[in-house]
């Protein structure tokens, strides 16, 4: 019956018809999806434009060379500082607390993060606290951690903890919520109980959320590390801007926060990586 | 396997009490008996309870009155034995389609019907083997809905509970999805409880079909279309050029319009808030 009736409607010779124009393309439209070439290049278009400007501030004379180098100053620099002063050191050090730092606040954020969000009487109890230790400003601790830890580096270590550590929990245990209730309600009908549910679906479906919330996290990371280099630190990337402060090197302060830039540019880059490697699925949904 | 007593609902009633605001009775009363092997249908007015009673064969509502039961087993929670296929897509966009329907054996343990090759076999009964490594997110909406049904199946449950499982499925491929149900059922010997607004899917899937009423949400008739067994099982246009399906359509038809014309009207309206 419904075969027939399609027959009837669709048979009949269409109209020939002039070939369709191509859609209008605009240079900025909503929903684009750009293929890394074009990434690639806006990006160092972005760099180039900024390095441009920066060069021409430097150069109109508005204040003098020595306090205010252009880029060329700064990268010479910079491998000044590589090559014959051993700034190699100090920069994996800075890798290092920082690295050491994150991954226990990850480590102590995350199962928090996980329970908060999926139990809500866990929330109930550890939301309030976390909450307003979140509004403590971490460099407050500095002279009590001086006073605990000394000057070493478990101090400093602590202090990068205390700035990023129960953000981190309050941020993974929002994306945690975000499950929907659909998915964990049909791991229960399949005959998944409440461990199962926790690790297949709720911590499962959180993945690429706890990664994106750990990208961002790992910036804020990086500002409380100079913080933390700065106060009583024989190596580090902040320690040697310290040190160049003290004689006025305002190029090797400048090539310091440029390679803070370009590591977080790195551990940036890092991450989007192991996001496209880890979760093919989401290809589609947004691209990064 | 499925010998026993087949889902039995007494009484069941909910009533949903949010914070502040008044009551909400959203179902009231209900009983039925819906036995093993079987197609049950529930049909009616939204809003009248229907994927309420559902969620709480399945065990992720608990009952305010009345008790529920499967084969002798009374209902406590959510369980193995009643899979359900929800109505929006809940294929887990992290597992690929074979991974879908492996997921309820795997966390079950049941590694003897994965060695069987249950995961194939449903795989192929819903015709996805094409797609078999794909995500969802690479499939159309009716694709998805088959992961699921092939992932709840895959599961062996006594019972089989879908809310509106292809409402939002053109009707192409919605006749399509109810032949393959109904193939799939009648091998398999599966109870099945499931919801639907849509009058012909109720009679051509349903061996019964519980009409309820809203407001609040009762069970007004039980409409058994014993005429099928004249029709060769699964004809469908057999089926729709049977003298009696007209009578039931015609009935159903009156008992819909029925239900919505006392919601529509101010006076019920009034007395409702009243
Ligand atoms: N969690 C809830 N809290 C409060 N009220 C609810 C809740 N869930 C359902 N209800 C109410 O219970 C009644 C029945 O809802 P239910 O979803 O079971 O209807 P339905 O028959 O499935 O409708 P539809 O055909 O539109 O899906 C409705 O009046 C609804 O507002
Ligand atoms: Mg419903």
């Amino acid at each position: 019956m419904t075969a027939s009736l399609r027959d009837s409607i669709t048979t009949g010779d269409a109209p020939a018809r002039p070939p369709a124009p191509a859609l209008k393309r605009r240079w900025l439209d909503f929903g684009q999806h750009l293929d890394w070439r074009r990434r690639v290049l806006l990006g160092l278009t972005g760099w180039l434009l900024f390095v441009f400007g920066w060069y021409l501030a430097a150069h109109a004379g508005l204040a003098s060379e020595r306090l205010f180098p252009g880029p060329v100053a700064v990268m010479r620099a910079l491998t000044d500082l590589f090559v014959e002063q051993g700034f190699l050191g100090d920069v994996l050090s800075s890798i290092r607390r920082i690295l050491i730092s994150f991954s226990l606040a990850v480590a102590i954020a995350l199962p928090l993060g996980l329970l908060m969000g999926a139990f809500a009487r866990i929330d109930g109890l550890l939301n309030p606290l976390l909450g307003a230790f979140r509004y403590l400003p971490a460099p407050a601790f500095i002279p009590l951690l001086l006073m605990w830890l000394g000057t070493g580096d478990s101090q400093k270590i602590a202090l990068l903890l205390i700035g990023v550590v129960f953000f981190l929990a309050i941020m993974l245990a929002d994306v945690t919520r975000q499950v929907p209730a659909a998915f964990i309600e049909t791991a229960k009908t399949l005959g998944g109980g409440r461990r199962v549910v926790l690790w297949t679906v709720v911590f499962r479906h959180s993945l690429p959320g706890y990664l994106d919330t750990c990208r961002q996290m790992l910036a804020v990371s990086w500002t409380y590390l100079v913080i933390a280099e700065i106060v009583a630190a024989t190596d580090g990337i902040g320690a040697m801007m310290m040190r160049a402060k003290r004689f006025v090197h305002v190029d090797d302060i400048m090539a310091g926060i440029v390679t803070i830039g370009l590591l977080g540019l790195a551990f940036d880059a890092l991450f989007r990586l192991v996001y496209r490697w880890r979760f093919p699925y989401l290809r589609g949904e947004h691209q990064r | 396997m499925h010998n026993g007593s087949g889902l039995i609902i007494e009484n069941a009633g909910k009533t949903f009490r949010a914070g502040g605001r008044d009551p909400r009775v959203a179902l009231e009363g209900v009983s039925l008996h819906l036995p093993p092997g079987r197609v049950g249908v529930l049909l009616g007015p939204s809003g009248c309870g229907k994927s309420t009673l559902l969620r709480m064969v399945a065990g992720l509502e608990e009952p305010t009155t009345g008790a529920l039961s499967l084969n002798g087993r009374p209902v406590t929670g959510p369980g193995r034995d009643r899979g359900m296929v929800f109505q929006s897509y809940t294929s887990f966009p992290w597992l690929t389609v074979r991974q879908n329907v492996a997921y309820g054996l795997k966390i079950t343990g049941d590694s003897s019907s994965l060695r069987e090759g249950a995961v194939e076999h449903f795989i192929q009964a819903v015709r996805l083997e094409d797609v078999a490594d794909a995500y969802p997110h690479e499939l159309s909406g009716g694709m998805r809905q088959r992961v699921a049904i092939a992932r709840t199946l895959a599961n062996h449950p006594e019972l089989l509970l879908m809310d509106e499982p292809f409402g939002a499925l053109d009707p192409e491929t919605r006749w399509q999805m109810q032949e393959l149900l109904l193939g799939i059922v009648r091998k398999e010997r599966t109870t099945v409880l499931l919801v639907s607004h849509d009058i012909e899917e109720a009679l051509y899937l349903g061996d019964v079909v519980f009409f309820l009423s809203s407001h609040p949400g009762r069970l007004r008739e039980v409409i058994r279309p014993d005429f099928k067994k004249e029709v060769p099982a699964g004809d469908r246009e057999a089926l729709l050029d049977h003298p009696q399906y007209r009578r039931l359509d015609m009935h159903i038809r009156r008992l819909m319009s029925e239900e919505g014309t006392t919601r529509a009207s101010p006076v019920a309206e009034a007395a409702d808030r009243g």
